[in-house]
């Protein structure tokens, strides 16, 4: 034993103590801020004005609208929104395809050796992700409040704001998949002279095509919830549709709205669901062709799924490529530059941030312990029907997009930060409790069973048998959903609850493009922020 | 009486016949010895005695109490008097040694004292002194998945020795350790029965242990008991009849010497491996 363990063992005192308390009081100087500029005041959701307001417009939800006109107006943005999420997600794999194809290391002739041009590859290499990282750090719900401002209102916008975030998204996690795998094959094709298609094609897509087609059947997914909100800016489907009825207080349209999010996210999630167990069995061999036929059929009905979204948007792509309608895209992107970068704007777009940052904590914080008190009826700890009940709840819950969330709870709590991290905290109780209830199943019984069997109470078993197996879990899941809450709260703003979005929602709306650039700028490094500073956590806790 | 069982039978839901016709008891203070063949229904027998199993059939009083008949609290309060070394020991990989051994008292402990002991440990001397008895002192702030397969073991020891139970349970406990560190850590179970009057009856693999250190061997063969008398009376013949099944043709019997070891944790061999037991 050394000098210093001898030391340790001796102290009867938990040598752990001092870091706790530190980490406690620390903890607790942080927060207190964050409540404060994320303006937590939970008592307004219970005054009697803001009750009163909340109450008549949910007493309005029954009956929800069933009206033959209203119903074929829904029907329509329901349409819509499908066709803007599978023609978005055709725009964003056109442009994917080729910057994952020029971004990934392997598949690059010029690495081998080094051989001649390996140093303008390299550049070319560099430039090509600077433009990812640039396209995936602005969310599509500001391109598309971009995009509304040139194409005018209406899916156009939501289809190229989904092309442009997507692209980026998907060409990255390719370029990711594609180099995870054995690289050999593909290496040894270029070393026979072959092309960079050709090692993809003989080398790579053999090993990972799988894996690609399941994400992009997942980004499909995603897309949908995505368009679902789009139309909060303008751009088409459902969330114009909601938007309308809640500026009207309609609470019997917004109830069937709502209803039909409900419904579109839980067939988007079955039915990607299903496609990528398809993907996972197809491909076990034993077949002349290259794709079974159950392959075929599904690429021939997502290529018709494609080319009836594009025809039923009627977007005019061509008229958006003339001569003059570049001209005035070129002179309204020229309108943002230079950013304005004086001191006072600066400032104000620092305290965006700052106030980004304090809605994504508080809210998240406030999932996690929703999301725990949810997760314990949830994993059946309390009989059957509990247990079907907080299920039940949960998904309800995470089925509402954050940004109808922050429509409802800044009708409760009127505009500003607070409704955001309501909103947020509302959404992410759903999705925690489903992830930390799954945590609870899969922790080993034996620990807090053998308390139990010792006469620990329920309560006292769970806290020392059950607990230190799910902690390190709920962990991840928490720090990753703050990732993605931070995104989400600088957009939050568009419908007034708070942070940069609502800076940049406010500057554009007043023609103000200078201002808006620098906001845009700040979500951007934001979220390249974010990007490396979870992955450096990611390294450390591996 | 420490514990009675009449006759008692237990049946698996899978239909797997476990324990059959199994009469037993002790008087308080006595310290028993199960040995046996895998597969014979030792650890059935140890979890029917710790209210962890309950009998399909037939009758069972622990420290004077019938455990099925009692209301969930008093079956509670029972169970605190009863402690059970597992096998395997249930620790949670991330727990702290200090957390894990004050954890034997939580049958004991009101909830405000379980929950203020995770944000300060309450009793650091106590179960500082338990592991000590164990060699294991200098671990106590470690955490469990930062230890060996025998410290671990050990660790588990050391709950029950700090949950002070009236009926001490005790599953192959030291199935993980080298010969000589196995007896001293035995002699310390029963020194701990001894010293506060408590009812030990320990399951163990190696026979020369059992009969060195116990004074009363069970022996138990296909669910069923096969002997159950002072060590001195077990003879030679009724060793090789017990293990017979296992060891068909071969000449040594499991002891601390011959037997596969240092296995974290050995968990219910099953049929499959019997042989290998064997050499």
């Amino acid at each position: 034993m050394t000098g210093v363990a001898a030391l340790r063992a001796s102290a009867m005192s938990d040598p752990a103590a001092r870091g706790r308390a530190t980490s406690l009081v620390l903890g607790l100087v942080v927060l207190w801020p964050l409540l404060v500029i994320a303006e937590f005041k939970p008592a307004a959701i219970f005054e009697a004005q803001n009750l009163k307001t909340m109450a008549g417009f949910l007493a309005a939800f029954l009956p929800p609208e069933t009206g033959q006109e209203f119903l074929v107006y829904l029907g329509r943005a329901t349409l819509e929104t499908l066709a803007i999420a599978t023609a978005g997600i055709v725009l964003a794999f056109a442009l994917a395809m080729p910057l994952a194809l020029l971004t990934t290391r392997v598949l690059s002739v010029a690495e081998i050796g080094p051989g001649p041009g390996r140093r303008r590859a390299q550049a070319l290499h560099y430039l090509l992700r600077a433009v990812l990282t640039v396209l995936r750090g602005i969310p599509e719900l500001v391109w598309a409040l971009v995009f509304v401002r040139v194409f005018g209102l209406g899916p156009a916008a939501g289809v190229l704001a989904l092309a442009l975030t997507y692209g980026g998204m998907l060409a990255k996690v390719y370029a990711e998949i594609l180099e995870s795998g054995d690289t050999r094959p593909a290496r040894a094709i270029l070393e026979a002279g072959g092309s960079r298609l050709q090692a993809l094609l003989y080398g790579l897509l053999p090993g990972t095509a799988q894996e690609l087609t399941s994400y992009t059947v997942y980004r499909w997914e995603c897309a949908v919830r995505a368009s679902v909100v789009m139309g909060f800016v303008g751009a088409g489907g459902l969330g114009q549709l909601m938007d309308q009825a809640m500026k009207m207080l309609n609470g019997g349209e917004a109830s069937t709205i709502l209803l039909t999010f409900l419904a579109l996210v839980l067939a988007a999630d079955a039915l990607s669901g299903f496609l990528r167990r398809q993907v996972g069995e197809a491909g076990t061999g034993g077949r002349r062709s290259g794709i079974g036929s159950v392959g075929v059929l599904l690429g021939l009905a997502g290529a018709a799924a494609a080319a009836i979204s594009f025809v039923y948007l009627g977007i005019g792509f061509g008229a958006l490529l003339t001569l003059e309608s570049l001209r005035s895209i070129g002179d309204f992107t020229a309108s943002f530059f230079p950013p304005d970068l004086s001191p006072q704007w600066l400032s104000r777009v620092g305290y965006g941030v700052i106030e980004t940052l304090a809605i994504s904590a508080v809210g998240t914080l406030l999932a996690v312990v929703g999301g725990v008190v949810l997760a314990l009826p949830a994993s059946g700890r309390y009989g059957l029907a509990a247990e079907q009940f907080a299920r039940f709840f949960l998904n309800t819950l995470r089925s509402v997009p954050e940004l109808v969330w922050a429509t409802l709870t800044a009708l409760s709590v009127g505009l500003g930060p607070f409704a955001g991290v309501l909103a947020l905290a509302l959404h992410t109780t759903g999705v925690l409790g489903r992830l930390f209830a799954e945590a609870l199943q899969n922790a080993p019984p034996q620990p807090r069973d053998a308390l139990r069997d010792a006469g620990a109470q329920p309560a006292a078993a769970f806290l020392y048998g059950t607990l230190p197996e799910v902690a390190p879990q709920w962990l991840a899941y928490a720090l990753y959903r703050w990732e993605m809450n931070i995104r989400m709260a600088a957009i939050l703003g568009f419908v007034g609850a708070g942070g940069l979005g609502q800076l940049l929602y406010f500057e554009l709306s007043l023609f103000h493009y200078a201002q808006a650039c620098t906001v845009i700028v700040a979500m951007l490094l934001l979220s390249i922020a974010v990007d490396a500073a979870s992955a450096g956590a990611r390294r450390r806790l591996a | 009486m420490s514990f009675n069982i009449e006759n008692a039978s237990l049946t698996h839901a899978n239909g797997f016949v476990a324990l059959s016709g199994i009469t037993l008891s002790a008087a308080a203070g006595e310290r028993v010895a199960i040995i046996g063949p895998s597969g014979a229904g030792k650890t059935t027998l140890l979890r029917l005695l710790g209210a962890a199993l309950r009998p399909t059939t037939g009758g069972l009083s622990l420290l004077g109490r019938d455990p099925w008949a009692l209301p969930v609290g008093e079956l509670r309060s029972l169970r605190a008097r009863i402690g059970v070394v597992h096998q395997a020991p249930p620790l949670p990989q991330r727990q702290r040694v200090v957390t894990a051994v004050l954890a034997g008292r939580l049958g004991q402990w009101p909830l405000w004292k379980s929950i203020a002991s995770l944000l300060y440990p309450l009793d650091i001397a106590g179960a500082r002194a338990v592991l000590a008895r164990l060699d294991l002192g200098d671990r106590l702030f470690d955490r469990c998945d930062r230890i060996s397969g025998g410290q671990l073991q050990r660790v588990g020891l050391a709950r029950v020795l700090y949950q002070q139970p009236d009926l001490m349970l005790a599953d192959e406990p030291v199935s993980a350790l080298d010969p000589s560190l196995a007896r001293q850590t035995v002699r310390t179970l029963i020194a701990d029965a001894e010293a506060r009057g408590a009812t030990l009856v320990a399951s163990l693999h190696a026979v020369d242990l059992a009969l060195a250190e116990f004074a009363r061997i069970v022996g138990i063969k296909d669910g069923r008991i096969a002997f159950d008398l002072p060590a001195a009376e077990v003879s030679e013949v009724l060793l090789r009849d017990l293990y017979a099944s296992e060891c068909a043709g071969a000449a040594e019997l499991p002891t601390l010497a011959n037997e596969p070891r240092f296995a974290a944790h050995v968990v219910d061999a099953g049929p499959v491996t019997q042989g290998a037991r064997c050499r």
